[in-house]
């Protein structure tokens, strides 16, 4: 064995140490990632691991002074008492009404807007989205008699209307939607002028495919409001051709004294967020699967 | 930017003190009673009225039952319900429909939420639609109440429409809960304990109780508010008054005085409540593994969940849950809260005559209708407001089971009947529900407070209470 | 140079967002305004008949309020407290999540349950892991809780964190886990969302040159993702200055433990307050001095983020 090549094995047997050390440093990276993970994994799922196990108990067990971990006595009937008492049917088919149609009105106008903000150039940007922005700043409790009024004048009680419009516009989306749009190198739209691109297939073919993980968070969002709301509904449009999914489970379970029976309405929860979480599980495909890159420099 | 923002909120200011100055225009004042039209209920004409509540579906299964039975007698009557959802919800529904002029005919209420609908002066008085002679045209019946339907409304119950300080009648009563004593009857025998009618009784019993079992609490009071108020009614010292738009009365030597005994039974290990013990007192009362009590002060509303359980083998009850009205101060002064919905009828500038006498015949239908008294009782664990009702065949059936839980619903209404004189509703007015949170936290923080070196308890006391009522009448 | 076309485009994008806003929301803050200065303010009132004088009672009436400064100071702390921890806690999970293969699916799945959960249900957990039931004076205890039988598992004392007799300190220690918990899921979202859309041509630079990971994450990640962040802290702030139903949430409408009712009161939990008792005037006045607060810590916030954001 000649020296160089003495040297040469030692020097790959250093590569090979080096490497090892290396491989040592991200195995252990690795595993405090997973740690990381499955912990804060564990203390998200734990509400939702509450809210199964509480649909499937007594009343008298979830009444408990020490809270059993796992149901003495499961109670699939909650379930069934859930399905018969409150008309799911139609409460679904009415969310899901309301709550498409203002997503897609809703991402139309967050688009326009967050569009303009973020790439047009226009006198008073500034002040306009600083108001915007102190628009959030007012507790919105405060505007509930307001806005009943304006609907009461405007003649839209008990329509879906009532229950759609006042709330297509939020500022949280556009500020959103405008925060992401600006990551999006402003030298693609100059190019896109040049090639006499117009602003709306400009947005429409570049900017909607790169911004889409947050449309989608958007949608979530959205649909999960008309999933959610609650006093609004209850004032404009409590008949039952137009009542919502929390409306109805809410005034379902209740006794004479307004208590609500909680197991079941757990469990007509369950039920009712089954769907919406399949449709989740559909949209994450786009959230995660980030967007092809050609022809994007930063 | 900084200014700009500034610049628009200086704009808005102005704006607004202008349309401040042209934005007070008042509406008419409609103070006076409603008054029913001679010629009385044309039952020809159709007329549409809304009814809001808190029902459950269960309930409102038997109120759609009596409306179809309603509308035999007065098929002109076309009725619509809805659920409001829970107690804490209706209040501020009906505030804003209030204010859009769309509050339902009739609602479900709480004294103090009739004491808010009222600054609008949207509640019909419902005096002269009581004393009303007039006819339903083409029928026997008169509007009002006959004398015997008036006779046969437990009477402390019927006065609770009286509680607004201007002798006005604004509510009727629909069904009713008030607080006993359940016990441990078993236990009870078994030791040769007698059944405490007297607070000191009580404490005497506590103390024997606390040397048969000395790790038990011997008495659980569910509602720390209602103790509250209930020993202030019994003493008769003053707890608030709906007089003026509401005054607070409760700061005064009695209520220290009690305040500072409870204390010193507190620390004796007599009681606890269920803030004090962190769940539901009834828990303690049922359960007969763990710690246990041996008396439970709680609503007559909630007896479900103070029977004893029957998991065993054979299916028999751990213990026998007795009954008693609660303790009193003084035998020549009985108090005993009372509490669980009515309802009142509401008015806008639009609201038609037919309207409102429509509504107070399907509101008179519920409280006077025996039947449907009978049967709401059964189906929600309240109390019937009617003394008719227990002569009721199914009623009287339900009640004469002899174990379980309508046994001891069947107890609870008893002595809900037999202490009708005793009933009493805290004043209403705006303000009156903080109150009652105010008193409720105050006993708690008396019982609980640590007296800081160089200070007293009394001053402690002092201070608690009068920050309550800074906090009352703030 | 800002060309005329731009404008009228821009205006016309625009235009639905203005018609919208100016009907439901500018119109309902003029009438809050108005509200605000007409002394001793009720709708109720106002339907009743009762007239009002232009004034300034309602907010003098809101300042000398005695727990104004107590409503105050909990607002800032819980906002101060919680912005900072959930904004971190949500960019190293959304990271983490980023840089995975195995299990990645099935941990995206689980960061998704929180929004298919039931408000109620995360409310009753608190109590499970808080709540003593049965203390009695000598020490003993029927059950102290998940969290103080973590705490004596490791040889600690345990508290008494949310019941009757508790100290403030421990309320609100809890109330910020809670906001935090409660906060994690949205902005998780947000990052994610954020993340993908950063070049992976950078990522794929820094491999070639070897940097190590704490570099990429501070050098690449945390400045590209930084309109995202910022995003998510400034709407942070001004949702923390609203905080309000989570206090509800635990502690109930008394808005403390049960033996000091209002001690965790917020500015928020004030208004509400108000409008319950029909004082919309004293409702609307102390809004606008919150709103006045936030508008502060915002444009402060946002001189910061110019300086520190990358577009």
């Amino acid at each position: 064995m000649s020296k160089n090549e003495k040297m040469n094995v030692m020097q790959a047997r250093d590569i090979q140490r080096l490497s090892a050390g290396q491989r040592i440093v991200r195995g252990g990276v690795k595993a405090g990632t997973y740690l990381f993970l499955f912990v804060m994994a564990l203390i998200v799922l734990f509400p939702f691991y509450w809210m199964i196990i509480s649909s499937l108990k007594t009343l008298a067990e979830y009444r408990q002074a020490i809270p059993t971990f796992w149901p003495k006595q499961i109670m699939f009937s909650n379930y069934s008492e859930a399905f018969t008492t409150a008309n799911l049917g139609d409460l679904f088919m009415n969310t899901l009404y309301v709550g498409i149609v203002s997503t897609l009105l809703s991402l139309v106008i967050t688009v326009l807007s967050a569009f303009a903000f973020a790439r047009l150039e226009f006198k008073g940007k500034e002040t306009m989205f600083g108001a915007l922005l102190a628009t959030m700043m007012i507790p919105g409790e405060l505007f509930t008699i307001t806005n009943y009024l304006t609907i009461n004048h405007l003649g839209w009680m008990h329509t879906f209307t009532a229950l759609i419009v006042p709330f297509l516009v939020s500022v949280f989306y556009i500020y959103l939607l405008r925060q992401n749009f600006m990551q999006i190198p402003n030298e693609l739209y100059l190019a896109a002028k040049v090639d006499g691109t117009s602003d709306l297939k400009y947005l429409w073919k570049v900017m909607i495919p790169l911004a889409l993980p947050t449309l989608i968070s958007i949608t979530i969002l959205k649909m999960m409001g008309a999933w959610n709301s609650y006093i609004w509904p209850k004032l404009v449009a409590n008949d039952s051709a137009h009542q919502l999914i929390t409306n109805g489970l809410r005034n379902a379970f209740t006794d004479t004294s307004g208590q609500a029976n909680y197991p079941v309405q757990m469990a007509a929860v369950a039920i009712v967020s089954a769907p919406l979480f399949l449709v989740f599980l559909f949209l994450r495909k786009y959230i995660m699967s980030g967007v092809s890159r050609s022809g994007i420099k930063g | 930017m900084k200014k700009r923002i500034l610049a628009i909120m200086m704009l808005a200011v102005m704006l607004v003190s202008m349309v401040a100055m042209t934005g007070c225009s008042s509406t008419k004042n409609t103070d006076a009673g409603f008054v029913v039209p001679e010629a009385g209920f044309d039952p020809n004409k159709e007329v549409s009225i809304t009814f809001t509540h808190t029902m459950g579906a269960k309930l409102q299964d038997v109120l759609d039952t009596y409306i179809a039975e309603f509308n035999k007698i007065y098929p002109n009557i076309h009725i619509e319900h809805t659920s409001a959802g829970g107690w804490g919800d209706i209040n501020g529904q009906i505030n804003t429909e209030i204010a859009g002029g769309n509050a339902p005919n009739i609602a479900y209420c709480y004294p103090d939420h009739v004491a808010m609908y009222n600054i609008a002066k949207s509640v019909v008085t419902l005096d002269n639609l009581i004393a009303s002679t007039a006819p339903v045209q083409g029928t026997e019946e008169v509007i009002g109440l006959t004398a015997e339907q008036k006779a046969d409304f437990i009477e402390s119950y019927y006065n609770e429409g009286l509680a607004y300080g201007d002798g006005k009648m604004y509510t009727m009563p629909l069904n009713k809960s008030t607080e006993v004593l359940y016990y441990d009857a078993t236990f009870f025998t078994a030791n040769n304990l007698t059944v405490p009618t007297t607070w000191d009784e009580l404490w005497d019993t506590c103390e024997k109780i606390l040397a048969i079992d000395p790790d038990c609490y011997p008495l659980g009071y569910d509602a720390e508010d209602n103790w509250f108020i209930t020993l202030c009614e019994q003493m008769k010292s003053g707890y608030t008054s709906a007089n003026n738009g509401g005054e607070y009365l409760f700061d005064n030597d009695t209520n220290k005085a009690f305040v500072k005994e409870l204390r010193s039974y507190y620390e004796k290990g007599y009681f606890t409540t269920q803030e004090l013990y962190g769940s539901y007192t009834s828990n303690l009362f049922v359960e007969t593994t763990d710690t246990r009590c041996y008396m439970c002060i709680g609503s007559s509303g909630g007896a479900s969940y103070q029977m004893s359980n029957n998991d065993t083998e054979d299916g028999s009850y751990a213990f026998e849950v007795g009954v008693a009205p609660i303790p009193q101060y003084d035998a020549s002064n009985k108090k005993t809260i009372s509490q669980g919905p009515s309802l009142c009828i509401m008015k806008n500038a639009n609201t038609t005559d037919d309207q409102i006498m429509a509504s107070w015949l399907f509101v008179k239908f519920l409280c006077t209708n025996v039947e449907f008294q009978a049967e709401f009782s059964m189906a929600s664990g309240y109390m019937p407001v009617l003394k008719s009702v227990t002569e009721n065949e199914a009623y009287a059936a339900w009640l004469a089971k002899g174990n379980g839980y309508e046994h001891l619903v069947a107890k609870c209404v008893q002595i809900g009947i037999d202490g009708r004189d005793d009933y009493f509703v805290s004043p209403a007015f705006n303000g009156s529900s903080t109150a009652r949170t105010q008193v409720g936290s105050l006993l708690l923080k008396c019982l609980k407070a640590e007296v800081p070196a160089g200070s007293t308890l009394d001053a402690v006391i002092d201070e608690a209470f009068k920050d309550a009522i800074d906090e009352c009448e703030y | 140079m800002v060309d005329n076309k731009q404008q009228w485009k821009a205006w016309l994008y625009l235009s639905p967002a203005i018609v919208l806003l100016l009907v439901f929301t500018v119109w309902p803050i003029f009438n809050t305004l108005r509200m605000a200065f007409l002394n001793g303010y009720g709708s109720l009132g106002e339907m009743g008949g009762a007239t009002f004088e232009f004034g300034i009672d309602n907010f003098l009436n809101v300042i000398e309020y005695k727990n104004f400064l107590q409503c105050l100071k909990n607002t800032v702390i819980l906002c101060v407290a919680t912005v900072p921890i959930s904004t971190i806690l949500a960019l190293l999970i959304a990271v983490a999540l980023n840089s995975i293969k195995p299990l990645q699916k099935t941990l995206q799945t689980i960061f998704f349950l929180p929004y298919v959960t039931n408000s109620i249900a995360i409310g009753m957990v608190f109590a499970a892991m808080f709540n003593i039931v049965g203390l009695k004076g000598n020490g003993v205890a029927e059950t102290w809780g998940i969290v103080n039988n973590v705490i004596q598992f490791f040889g600690g004392e345990p508290i008494n964190w949310i019941n009757a007799g508790s100290p403030y300190w421990a309320n609100m220690t809890v109330m910020i886990i809670y906001i935090v918990w409660n906060a994690l899921p949205f902005k998780i979202l947000v990052l994610l969302g954020g993340l993908q859309s950063i070049n992976k041509q950078y990522y794929d630079a820094a491999k070639v040159d070897g940097t190590p990971r704490r570099r990429v994450f501070t050098k690449i990640t945390v400045p590209l993702l930084s309109p995202m962040i910022a995003y998510v802290v400034i709407t942070g702030f001004i949702g923390g200055f609203k905080e309000y139903s989570s206090i509800v949430g635990i502690f109930g409408d008394k808005m403390g433990p049960a033996n000091d009712a209002g001690r965790l009161n917020t500015m928020v939990g004030f208004v509400y307050d108000a409008m319950a008792k029909d004082r919309q005037g004293r409702a609307s006045a102390a809004a606008l001095i919150l709103f006045a607060i936030i508008l502060v810590v915002t444009l402060i916030n946002n001189q910061v983020s110019k300086k520190r954001v990358h577009y």
